[in-house]
């Protein structure tokens, strides 16, 4: 992250790091291409063939089979430009029989996309695979050109011959060329090659309303679980926990009222335990309500809570809050439980000097990290109320991630779907 | 008596054993978990078991099922299980295989020591003792049903003691009315409700908690 302007090597160093970054991972996604060409070219063969035979009535039986190749190919192309950072989603197997196939918009336009990439792709993928190879050769040839046989010793572009080291080093800076093509031409050839699935590959805009009507169904349901869980979760602790608490004073109670009849004696330190049995309900129940919804994210939002546990710490924090909107309460509640957590935690264990609490909120994910420079070796598993905030991040579908090696630095990052 | 308690809770348990102890009765071991008290009866052989019905891990009805185990492998074993709410299958399911020494109470009847001890003892003396909240639960449900309408509203109050387990004598001093007029409102109940008499405790409890569990399925 740092940069030094006292040091221009290494930052030219760098700057060639990755220019041959960025053309190798042009010439990778080009023969990945060309793998996906060549394949789309053979299921293209197959179409036709299944479309001529077609009109004499035989090929309709290979129709639902073609489509499905088709869908199934295209996804390969779809999953492959993942990678790369095209978002494509995949789409389903197109509807069984003759008539499926025909009625699905999103298939024809993968028609259109078999033949683009079959062809421009192909010819791209093609010079991908070639491109690195001819720079190899012609780089290394004032090595070999001596034994190679006299007459055809010629350069990769076919003009001229070499008879002198002279010549055999102007083809080495030929390969030079190459190197330069490769890193400058290669990254806008990929994305050329790309860009018949960028068009094509596409949901069409029906199936892509069908696909966000599942998408923010299957969000709601998981909503609605998480809820039932942190419903369930109330329960026990008012079941398991307070209502314990009382019936204990309850019991208490009954014991020193008979203890009054016969062992008055008695009483007084039975009394004394029930009047802890009982203090210790309250503090249960106060726990209770504020796991719940602690009255700080109320009063002051999530931002101003976040900050207020930083300013808090007894270990100096620092905050950087930029969460613009809001999320669910419930997931705020679980994002200030996990800051809360987490700088206790630092403050008991990891004898850090400073800490660094972040929270972003970015494309309905709520980030929260919580950064020490302590002696690390923290365990998620090992008590420290890490164990119940992990499992409540879990019922809102969110990750916690904790990172803290021996020696330190330790991180904890949890990311949760906003959900609002 | 001899005495081992069931419950995950520390202050809880620790508190049941002091009240029992105060009472002179012999706590001879507590648990916290299901196995652990199945472990204590097994090495104990108390005369009751004392069990709640939420434990680890799952928190949910280990208890019951720790009872149910229990009375397999020592049907003598009296059982009384203590529940934080009303829950009607944990009833039905641990009363499956008959009521004799078997008790079901919501866990703030302990409060009331004599009637925790008499239910107590009622167990341990092969008995049984439901929690009025439960017969009261069955009763509020099976109110449509024409035999039970047919009950004099003395016989209701009756028929919900017997339900919980009591004897005659007790239901007479609950009632404040003497013996005889108890028996004769039973005999009047069993008549009306198609029920044969039957002057034996268990018997009568099993009778009429699956009279009015069968009005509740039919339901």
């Amino acid at each position: 992250m740092s940069t030094d302007p006292a040091r221009p090597r290494s930052s030219l160093r760098s700057a060639i790091g990755r220019a041959a970054r960025r053309g190798w991972a042009g010439v990778e996604q080009l023969v990945g291409g060309f793998g996906t060409a060549a394949a789309a070219l053979a299921v293209l063969a197959f179409v036709v063939v299944t479309a001529v035979t077609s009109l004499v009535g035989v090929g309709l039986l290979a129709v639902p089979a073609a489509a499905r190749t088709v869908r199934a190919l295209a996804n390969r192309e779809r999953h492959r430009l993942a990678r790369y950072g095209v978002d494509l989603p995949d789409l389903a197997p197109p509807a069984p029989g003759v008539r499926g196939a025909l009625a699905d918009r999103s298939l024809r336009r993968e028609l259109g996309w078999a033949v683009g990439h079959g062809t421009l792709g192909f010819v791209l993928g093609l010079l991908g695979v070639l491109l690195p190879f001819i720079a190899v050769r012609d780089l290394t040839f004032v090595l070999y050109w001596r034994l190679l046989p006299a007459d055809p010793t010629a350069t990769s572009i076919g003009v001229g011959t070499v008879h002198s080291t002279l010549g055999a080093l102007w083809v080495s800076l030929l390969g030079v060329g190459w190197v330069a093509v490769i890193v400058g031409v290669v990254p806008n050839m990929a994305r050329l090659q790309s860009w018949p699935a960028r068009k094509l590959l596409v949901p069409d805009a029906s199936v892509d309303l069908s696909m966000r009507v599942a998408e923010l169904t299957s969000t709601r349901a998981a909503a609605l679980d998480a809820h039932a869980v942190e419903l369930r979760r109330i329960e026990r602790a008012l079941h398991d926990g307070s209502q314990n608490r009382l019936v204990a004073v309850n019991v208490l109670l009954g014991a020193a009222r008979r203890a009054l009849v016969r062992h008055p004696d008695e009483a007084e330190a039975i009394l004394a335990r029930a009047q802890d049995a009982a203090e210790t309900a309250l503090a249960d129940l106060r726990a209770v309500a504020r796991s719940i919804l602690p009255p700080v994210l109320a009063d002051r939002g999530l931002a101003g809570a976040l900050t207020g546990l930083a300013s808090a710490s007894p270990v100096p924090c620092e905050a950087e809050i930029d969460v613009a909107g809001r999320c669910a309460a419930s997931v705020e509640a679980t994002a200030y439980f996990v800051a809360a957590e987490a700088l206790t935690n630092v403050a008991k264990h990891s004898g850090a000097r400073s800490a660094r609490l972040t929270a972003t909120l970015r494309g309905g994910t709520l980030r929260v990290e919580v950064t020490d420079d302590g002696h690390g070796g923290a365990d998620a598993r090992h008590g420290s109320g890490l164990d119940g905030i992990r499992r409540r991040i879990e019922a809102y579908d969110g990750v916690l991630r904790l990172d803290s090696p021996k020696g330190g630095p330790t991180i904890l990052a949890v990311e949760l779907p906003c959900g609002s | 008596m001899r005495i081992v308690i069931g419950e995950d809770d520390a202050l809880l348990r620790e508190g049941l054993a002091l009240l029992l102890r105060a009472e002179a009765l012999d706590v001879v071991a507590t648990a916290g978990d299901a196995s652990e008290l199945l472990a204590a009866i097994d090495t104990h052989r108390p005369d009751v078991a004392l069990v709640d019905v939420r434990m680890p891990p799952t928190h949910t009805d280990e208890g019951i099922k720790a009872a149910v185990e229990a009375r397999k492998r020592h049907p003598k074993l009296a059982i009384l299980v203590l529940s934080a709410y009303v829950e009607q299958a944990f009833a039905t399911e641990l009363l499956a295989g008959g009521s004799s020494g078997l008790g079901y109470l919501l866990k703030e009847r302990v409060g009331r020591v004599e009637q925790f001890l008499e239910a107590l003892h009622r167990v341990a003396d092969g008995g049984t003792a439901i929690d009025p909240d439960v017969v009261t639960q069955l009763l509020s449900r099976t109110r449509t049903d024409p035999r039970l309408e047919r009950l004099s509203p003395r016989e209701r109050d009756v028929l919900a003691l017997m339900a919980e387990g009591l004897g005659n004598a007790a239901i007479a001093e609950r009632l404040v009315v003497t013996d005889g007029a108890v028996h004769k409102h039973i005999r009047s109940i069993f008549a009306k409700l198609d029920l044969p008499p039957d002057d034996e405790n268990d018997r009568r409890v099993t009778a009429v908690l699956r009279y009015l569990e069968d009005v509740r399925r039919k339901q």
